[in-house]
């Protein structure tokens, strides 16, 4: 069969409706009709989008082809009767239906859209061709304390040597300045090496990939346009390609334009550029890119680990020279070779498989409301099914009326749930947070349609199931002889049946209180903490100086001092500072740094810590608190007075006990000077709320020999401001153009900006957890309330007898009440074992709180009993109103 | 005869059609210019009234010629005889397909 057939898929999912027997020919004849029109379309070269869509709306109409055949047969079978017979039925209660499709409807709906969040990122593979075979290639150093990625040196290495991979590439998510009219805009781009396109098995939409000259050192200058870049900047004109874009200052040249859908991991690059490799100086232990591979057909990820175990043990023989070998072997390096997939999805697995069982019990707890109502109904409808039965229906055929009832209710319920799930979805992609992977894959298509599907069929028989336990066609036979009963023994049997129905729903309904407690009580935690550094009135934003903008490192760390003054010149602006980056801005540097009172013997490890180069009152700007010795002054720096600051877990962990000034550090590598700590300074939370604080070192704004100082040439300002830090944006762009035009500010935040992305995956998973325990309570209020009124109804005799032999109101409210609590009871103690035993998945998700926190669980256990109480209250006080003689005259 | 099948004028299209050489869905489809979505129906209503055969190909001719099998609709005796109530109902009709008459 020709590839890339549009609607095979369709037609499968189609053909599902069709009755079995006549199934496979049908389907036979849809795909064979549609692979020949489809060949005819694609024999003369690439097919018009008219008549691709025209094939694609022909196809869809096979739906309704299936939809008659499934007709006919119902009409054959005299199920179509049946459905018309529960329809009808159903519509004479429409309070009763409109509750049960409503209800169905809240806990179809929610789990459509959480599948639908979980198929997007977890469960549809990637969608590159045989993604399967794709691979992501990283290291671990240190037993995996160390997460190291690729370097260059290793990339070189393994291309020439591993014969596990049918191609491997590399690539680096970076920012350029991108110049045109005289105007620059910061851009994120994607460095990688020639084969990336190939390994991922895509290729541009027009023009063509890099080639491997394109990635080795004196290579064409050329670069690749992403689709939105190509309509945005070139109006989507095919003449791009040739023409050529100021990036960085260099000219380069166009060769290609990526398709529309596509983006490895996600779709922020704009653009993507060669990624220059020398093997002969690409340097081995400078880990930084990221790698991936495509498997060849015979290997498998085992086999590739091996060999690259392998050719890592030989690192020596290949570099006898350098001695980056023997460093790597210290540190213990070793690969870490993984599917594509679970690199790309990471840790947000487990938040969403948490999300899709919150969601199941949801729709646990609706079906049984669902199926109590059904068996509340049934109860009202005996006379009339037994009257069915005594005049010749079979049993089969009650059933079958129950059956059809039930498969109404889940159909109306999941159509109605496909509109709840298609306005959560559309609400939540809102708040999702920004690094959920894949979020642009996510959407409802024919997996999710089957998914709903599935969970309809499975609610029609849930709650189908019910009543048709509870009845047999003898017993109605024999209620048509006694008449309905009323408080008869098989009454007490179906209040057992509807009660243990209200405690599993209140079981339930407490597990996912206890989660979204836990939820809240993390998130306030990690508002609570004090991270170590102010957010309140801060402004951030990226500052980048390019070398061939400013060549001298005098220029570009004057650039900076100078933009530093101009800024504090400004009316509301009450401190200026500048970082490599600022507190969870993402930007530190993670490298070997050697203390000269430590020296490292021979089987030592490398000491490592969070570096940051700031400039002068940077510290004083985040509010980051100085507890001994002084912060930087100018004049310190690689040119002038060589001296750093640490932070006091560092202090601490070199020094315990003692004073950390005075001592000298400096960075790992061969020829470095000593830099002398002046300060400590206080803990911070720099890379995420949840970690513990990173021992960090802070570096001068140049750093580097006295011969040669390196300023950083990217660089946040922080701008504590009198006001609204947001104001401050246009003030801020003004005076860096008037500085150089051509250098742009990008990516401007306020630090509560950065505090809420911190918190997002937490915020996140608490609202959805609140939104489907606050469901999940609703519901469980509604079945006890039914359950208990139901209760009252039936003992309305009895409790009229009570009245009228002397009982008072009170003790007859209790009694009922007491019946509430029983329930509630039961199901808040199996609740809290299930919670307690389920708790444990969610301790990753947790910050600052156990995951079996009794005081979670003691409130959230007596708000439920307090709550549902309080909803057999009000079928209780109907009870003790119950006006004796009129009860006794009621039957 | 009472007919076994309501004749409109789709239903009318579909038999002129096939009766024309249009014998296979997607051809049918092309040939009468319906809505893509009326004209499967109708095949299969007519072919469970007996009006029309759906019998499949030569599975050697199919691949002979590199395309799938294909399904080909005819009359049958009891679709030949309901013709001369769509030449006489739908004249006009008639001539959009040449060679049905």
């Amino acid at each position: 069969m020709a590839d890339g057939v549009p609607g095979l898929r369709l037609i499968a999912f189609a053909a599902r409706m069709v009755p079995a027997a006549r199934r496979a020919t049908w389907r036979k004849e849809w795909e064979g009709e549609v692979t020949w029109a489809w060949k005819r379309l694609t024999s003369a070269g690439r097919p018009s989008t008219m008549a691709v869509a025209r094939l694609r709306l022909r196809v869809l109409t096979c739906l309704i082809d299936a939809l008659w055949e499934m007709k006919e047969t119902m009409t054959m079978t005299g199920l179509l009767n049946d459905v018309r017979f529960a329809a009808r039925s159903l519509f004479r209660y429409p309070m009763f239906t409109a509750i049960a499709v409503l209800t169905l409807a809240l806990g179809i709906g929610a789990n459509t859209a959480v599948f639908t969040l979980v198929d997007g990122v977890l469960l549809s593979p990637l969608p590159y061709s045989d993604s399967e075979r794709l691979v992501s290639i990283e290291h671990l150093g240190r037993d995996g304390q160390d997460e190291l990625s690729m370097s260059t040196g290793l990339y070189a290495l393994y291309r020439e040597h591993v014969t596990a991979t049918r191609s491997l590439a590399l690539h680096t998510s970076a920012a350029v300045n991108l110049v045109s009219n005289g105007e620059s805009e910061r851009i994120a781009v994607q460095a990688v090496t020639p084969g990336f396109f190939e390994v991922l098995g895509v290729s541009p939409s027009s023009g063509r990939a890099f080639v491997d000259e394109e990635g080795a050192p004196g290579g064409e200058q050329v670069v690749i346009l992403s689709d939105g870049m190509w309509k945005s900047r070139f109006g989507g004109d095919p003449s791009a390609i040739g023409q050529s874009l100021d990036i960085n200052g260099t000219n380069r040249r166009i060769i290609g334009i990526m398709p529309e859908e596509f983006g490895y991991p996600d779709r922020t690059a704009q653009l993507w550029l060669p990624l220059v490799v020398d093997p002969t100086t690409a340097p081995l232990a400078a880990f930084g890119p990221s790698g991936i591979a495509r498997l060849a057909d015979d290997a498998s990820i085992e086999s590739l680990d091996t060999e690259l175990r392998g050719l890592i043990s030989r690192l020596m023989e290949f570099f006898p020279d350098s001695g980056a070998p023997a460093f790597l072997a210290e540190v213990g390096l070793r690969p870490l070779v993984s599917p594509l997939k679970e690199a790309v999805v990471g840790e947000v697995g487990t938040t969403l498989l948490i999300l899709l069982g919150t969601v199941g019990f949801v729709l646990l707890i609706a079906c049984a409301n669902v199926a109590n109502l059904l068996l509340v109904r049934a109860e009202g409808r005996q006379r009339e099914l037994a009257l069915r039965i005594a005049v010749g229906a079979g049993r089969a055929q009650v059933l079958r009326t129950f059956l059809s009832e039930s498969i109404i209710l889940a159909g109306a319920g999941s159509l109605l749930g496909l509109v709840v799930a298609r306005i959560s979805l559309t609400l939540t992609t809102r708040m999702l947070p920004s690094d959920l992977p894949r979020a642009h894959e996510v959407g409802l298509d024919l997996r999710v349609l089957g998914f709903t599907f599935a969970i309809a069929v499975g609610c029609a028989l849930f709650f189908g199931l019910f009543p048709l336990l509870r009845y047999n066609a003898d017993d109605l036979g024999t209620q048509l002889r006694d008449g309905a009963a009323h408080g008869a023994t098989g009454g007490r049997d179906r209040n057992r049946l509807r009660s243990s129905l209200v405690v599993v729903q209140m079981a339930l309904a407490l597990v996912l209180l206890v989660g979204s407690g836990l939820m809240l009580r993390s998130f306030q935690a990690l508002r609570a903490m004090d991270p170590g550094f102010e957010t309140e009135r801060i402004l951030t934003a990226r500052i980048t100086v390019p070398e061939v903008e400013i060549s001298s490192w005098q220029e570009a760390a004057g650039f900076y001092r100078t933009l530093g003054d101009r800024l504090r010149g400004q009316s509301g602006v009450e401190a200026v500072g500048f970082a490599q980056s600022v507190p969870l801005g993402a930007g530190l540097g993670f490298y070997s740094v050697e203390l000269e009172d430590h020296p490292r013997g021979p089987s030592e490890l490398p000491v490592f810590a969070s570096n940051n180069q700031i400039e002068v009152g940077f510290l004083e700007t985040m509010g980051i608190d100085l507890v001994e010795g002084r912060t930087f002054v100018s004049g310190d720096g690689a040119e002038g007075t060589r001296v750093v600051v640490v932070s006091k877990s560092f202090a601490d962990h070199w020094w315990p006990g003692r004073s950390a000034l005075g001592r000298n550090v400096r960075l790992g590598f061969p020829e470095e000077e000593w830099y002398q700590i002046v300060g400590v300074v206080e803990d911070t939370h720099y890379l995420s709320l949840e970690n513990d604080p990173q021992e960090m070192i802070f570096w001068p704004a140049t750093i580097g020999t006295a011969a040669n100082p390196q300023p950083t040439r990217g660089m946040d300002v922080a701008v504590r401001t009198a006001g609204d830090p947001t104001a401050f944006v246009a003030v801020l762009r003004r005076e860096v153009q008037a500085l150089n035009p051509r250098i742009p500010v990008s990516n401007p935040r306020t630090m509560d900006d950065l505090m809420s992305a911190a918190t997002a995956r937490t915020s996140f998973t608490m609202s959805l957890l609140g939104a489907a325990s606050g469901i999940a309570l609703l519901l469980g209020l509604v079945g006890i309330y039914g359950v208990i009124s139901y209760i009252v109804s039936q003992r309305t005799r009895e409790i009229g007898v009570r009245l009228a032999l002397g009982a008072t109101a009170p003790s007859v409210r209790g009694m009922i009440v007491r019946q509430g609590f029983v329930l509630t009871a039961g199901g808040v103690c199996i609740g809290l074992v299930v919670a307690a035993g389920l708790s444990r998945v969610m301790a990753s998700l947790l910050y600052g709180v156990s995951a079996t926190d009794p005081l979670t669980y003691g409130l959230v256990a007596v708000s439920l009993v307090i709550v549902s109480l309080s909803a057999s209250w009000i079928p209780a006080r109907r009870a003790a109103g119950v006006d004796p003689s009129r009860a006794l005259r009621s039957e | 005869m009472g007919r076994l099948f309501s004749l409109t004028y789709p239903t009318a299209a579909v038999l002129l059609a096939i009766r024309s050489g249009h014998r296979y869905g997607f051809d049918i489809m092309d040939a009468t210019g319906l809505p893509d979505g009326t004209v499967y129906p109708i095949l299969r209503r007519l072919e469970r009234r007996g009006v029309l055969s759906g019998k499949w190909e030569d599975e050697d001719l199919a691949r002979s010629e590199q395309r799938p099998q294909r399904r080909y609709y005819q009359l049958t005796p009891v679709g030949e005889e309901s013709m001369a109530e769509v030449l006489d109902r739908f004249p006009a009709l008639v001539g959009l397909f040449p060679g049905a008459a």
